[in-house]
C-alpha cells in the first residue's frame, strides 16, 4: 500500500511540474526572428 | 464463410489467439502508441503544407539528382523524389515523420520483449513510449534531421537482428538507416557491430570475427550509396565545427547531465520549450538513472539477453564520442584535420542514440519491477513518465514545428529551370545557406533551393554558429566551388560577375531580397527572367 501511495504522490507531483512547464510555454512568447538571413543555430 | 488462409495462420481470426483483446494490444500496442506519440508530438506539422525547419527541407516535386560535394542528403533525398513521383512530396514528409514514431516505438517494445519474456504488456509500452518521446529525438526533430531519426527509428530492429546473426534480417532491419544515409549508417554501425561481436554463442574468436565481418558488409554494401560518392568528393573538413557542434548543457546539469538524460544538443534553437526547467530537468534526469539501473541490472541476470553486451558496449562509446567534443575537444579536432573522413565526429551528440535505446530497455526493467509490486493500473501509469517529463515536445513543440505552403513564384522558378534543357548550374543567393522567411513563420530553415532542381546547385555551405555575445564561430564551406565563387562574390563590387560565374559553369542566379538595379549592375549581360516579390531569376 505505501508503495502504491508513493507511486500517486510521484505521478501527481511529475504532473503538477508538466502542467506548469506547458502553462509557460503556452504564454504568448516573443515574435519568432523574422529575417532573410540566419545563422545556423546558435550554442 | 471461411476466413483467407493466411489469416487463419496469422491467428487473425475473430475467436483466435491473435485477436483477442490481450493479444491484439501485445501486438498493436506498441505500434498504436508510437503513432499516438507521433500525432501528439507533430500536431501542427500534420497539417496541409510542408514542416519546415533547419535541415528539414521537402519541396514540391523534387527532382531525382545526385548532388555535388559531400552527399550529405543520399540517398534519402533521392528516395524522397521517387516517392514524391507517386504522392504528393507532403504526404511523403509527413508519412515518413510518423513513421519514425511508429517503427521505434515498436522496435523498443520488441527489444523490451526479448529482455522480459512473459513480463506482460506493460514494460513494453514504457519501453515504447520512453523511446518515442526523449530528449535525443526531439531534439534532432527540432533541427530537421528526419534522415538521422530514420536510422534511430530502426535502431532497435537493427539490434534484434544483429544479435540474431542473420545477414538478411540485419540487411531488411537496417533499410531505414540506409534511406537516411551517412549520419543514420554510421549511428546504426556503431551499435550494430559491438552486438555483433558480443552476441557470444559459442565458436570462440573465429565465430565472433565471422560474425562482425557479416554485419560489416551488409553496414558496408548498405552505405554504398553515400559512400562512394563521399570517397570521390572533394570536400573538405573543417576542424573548427568541432567546437560549434559540441554538446552544450541544455539545463541545470551542465554538458555531462544533459546527455545523461539524452538531451545535449549544439544548438540552443533545437531544444524543446521550457526543456532546461529545473523540476523537469530533474525528473528527466532521475527518470535516466532509474533507466540505467534497470539496463545494468538486466545485464546481471543469467538469461540476459543475447545483445545485451554489445548494446552496453555501444551506449558507452557513443556517449564517449559524444563527451569527446564537449571536454576533449582536441582529440575529434585533431582527426578531423588529419582526414576529413573524421568530419562525422563534429556533432558527437547525434551518437547517443545507443545510449537512448539502452535506457528504453531499462526502462522496460523498471517497469516490470513496478508491475509486479502494484496493481495493474499504477504500474500501467508509468508509461506515461517519458510524456510527464517532457510535455512540452507535444502539438510541434508548441509551435516550433509546422507547416507552410511554398509561395507560388518558388514554382513558377523551378518550372522555369527544371524546364531549360540547357546544361549550367543555379546559383543560390544570398550567400547564405540558411533562411528565416515570413511565409515560414520565421522558423529557420535550409534554402530550399538546394533541393528544387534538377541540376546542380551552388551554394554557400558554410555555417555560421552564433556564440552569444554578438561571437560566431564560421565552419568553411566543404565545397572548392562554393568556396571560389564565394570569393568571387566577396570581391570588390564594381568587378562585373557574369564571364567569372559562366566559366565556374553557372547558367542561372536565383536570388532573394536583393535590390534589382544594384546586383544586375554586377551581372552585365545577364538577362531576369523571372522578377517576384521575393525571388528574382537571371540567366547568365
Amino acid at each position: 500500500m505505501l508503495k502504491v501511495l508513493a507511486a500517486l504522490a510521484v505521478g501527481a507531483v511529475l504532473a503538477g511540474v508538466a502542467s506548469v512547464a506547458v502553462v509557460n510555454v503556452a504564454a504568448p512568447t516573443a515574435e519568432p526572428p523574422n529575417k532573410p538571413l540566419y545563422n545556423y543555430g546558435d550554442r | 464463410m471461411r476466413p483467407p488462409f493466411r489469416f487463419v495462420r496469422l491467428g487473425l481470426v475473430w475467436g483466435g489467439p491473435a485477436l483477442r483483446p490481450r493479444a491484439v494490444l501485445a501486438r498493436f500496442g506498441p505500434a498504436v502508441l508510437g503513432l499516438a506519440c507521433g500525432v501528439l508530438a507533430l500536431g501542427p506539422a500534420l497539417g496541409p503544407g510542408f514542416a519546415l525547419r533547419y535541415d528539414m527541407v521537402f519541396v514540391p516535386d523534387p527532382p531525382v539528382r545526385l548532388p555535388g560535394g559531400f552527399p550529405r542528403a543520399v540517398p534519402s533525398d533521392q528516395v524522397v523524389a521517387l516517392l514524391s513521383a507517386v504522392v504528393p512530396a507532403e504526404i511523403v514528409q509527413k508519412a515518413i515523420l510518423l513513421g519514425l514514431f511508429t517503427l521505434a516505438a515498436s522496435g523498443a517494445a520488441a527489444l523490451a520483449r526479448d529482455a522480459l519474456p512473459g513480463g506482460g504488456i506493460v514494460p513494453r509500452l514504457a519501453a515504447a513510449a520512453f523511446y518515442a518521446w526523449n530528449a535525443y529525438l526531439a531534439q534532432r526533430l527540432l533541427i530537421g534531421q528526419w534522415a538521422l531519426l530514420l536510422g534511430y527509428a530502426g535502431l532497435p530492429w537493427a539490434v534484434r537482428a544483429a544479435a540474431g546473426g542473420r545477414a538478411g534480417r540485419l540487411t531488411v532491419a537496417l533499410l531505414p538507416a540506409a534511406v537516411g544515409g551517412f549520419q543514420a549508417m554510421l549511428v546504426s554501425a556503431l551499435t550494430v557491430l559491438p552486438v555483433a561481436a558480443l552476441r557470444g554463442g559459442g565458436g570462440g574468436a573465429r565465430a565472433v570475427l565471422s560474425s562482425v565481418l557479416r554485419g560489416g558488409a551488409v553496414v558496408g554494401v548498405l552505405s554504398l550509396p553515400w559512400l562512394v560518392p563521399a570517397l570521390g568528393s572533394d570536400a573538405a573538413a573543417d576542424p573548427a565545427a568541432v567546437a560549434a557542434f559540441a554538446p552544450r548543457a541544455d539545463g541545470p546539469f551542465g554538458t555531462l547531465g544533459s546527455l545523461l538524460a539524452l538531451g545535449g544538443i549544439w544548438n540552443s534553437h533545437a531544444v524543446v520549450p521550457g526543456q532546461e526547467m529545473p523540476a523537469l530537468a530533474t525528473a528527466r534526469l532521475v527518470l535516466a538513472a532509474a533507466a540505467v539501473a534497470g539496463f545494468v541490472r538486466l545485464g546481471v541476470v543469467p538469461a540476459r539477453p543475447a545483445w545485451w553486451p554489445g548494446l552496453a558496449a555501444a551506449a558507452c562509446a557513443g556517449v564517449l564520442v559524444a563527451c569527446a567534443g564537449a571536454f576533449a575537444p582536441g582529440v575529434p579536432r585533431a582527426l578531423i584535420g588529419w582526414w576529413a573522413g573524421f568530419g562525422p565526429l563534429r556533432d558527437g551528440q547525434v551518437y547517443v542514440a545507443p545510449f537512448a535505446l539502452a535506457q528504453a530497455a531499462g526502462v522496460a526493467v523498471v517497469a516490470a519491477a513496478l508491475r509486479r509490486s502494484m496493481p495493474a493500473p499504477v504500474a500501467a501509469a508509468a508509461v506515461a513518465v517519458p510524456m510527464l517529463a517532457l510535455p512540452t515536445f507535444a502539438l510541434g513543440a508548441f509551435g516550433r514545428l509546422g507547416t507552410a505552403e511554398y509561395p507560388e513564384e518558388w514554382r513558377r522558378v523551378q518550372a522555369v529551370v527544371n524546364g531549360d534543357p540547357a546544361p549550367g548550374a543555379l546559383l543560390s543567393l544570398p550567400w547564405s545557406a540558411y533562411r528565416a522567411f515570413p511565409w515560414n513563420g520565421g522558423r529557420v530553415v535550409l534554402d530550399p533551393a538546394t533541393k528544387m532542381f534538377s541540376r546542380p546547385v551552388v551554394w554557400n555551405d558554410a555555417l555560421v554558429v552564433g556564440t552569444g555575445g554578438g561571437r560566431r564561430i564560421r565552419v568553411a564551406a566543404e565545397s572548392p566551388r562554393a568556396r571560389r565563387i564565394g570569393a568571387l562574390l566577396a570581391g570588390p563590387a564594381a568587378v562585373p560577375l557574369t564571364g567569372a560565374l559562366k566559366r565556374e559553369g553557372v547558367r542561372y542566379v536565383l536570388a532573394g531580397g536583393v535590390d534589382e538595379n544594384t546586383f544586375l549592375s554586377r551581372l552585365p549581360g545577364a538577362t531576369p527572367v523571372y522578377r517576384g516579390p521575393e525571388l528574382l531569376l537571371i540567366r547568365l
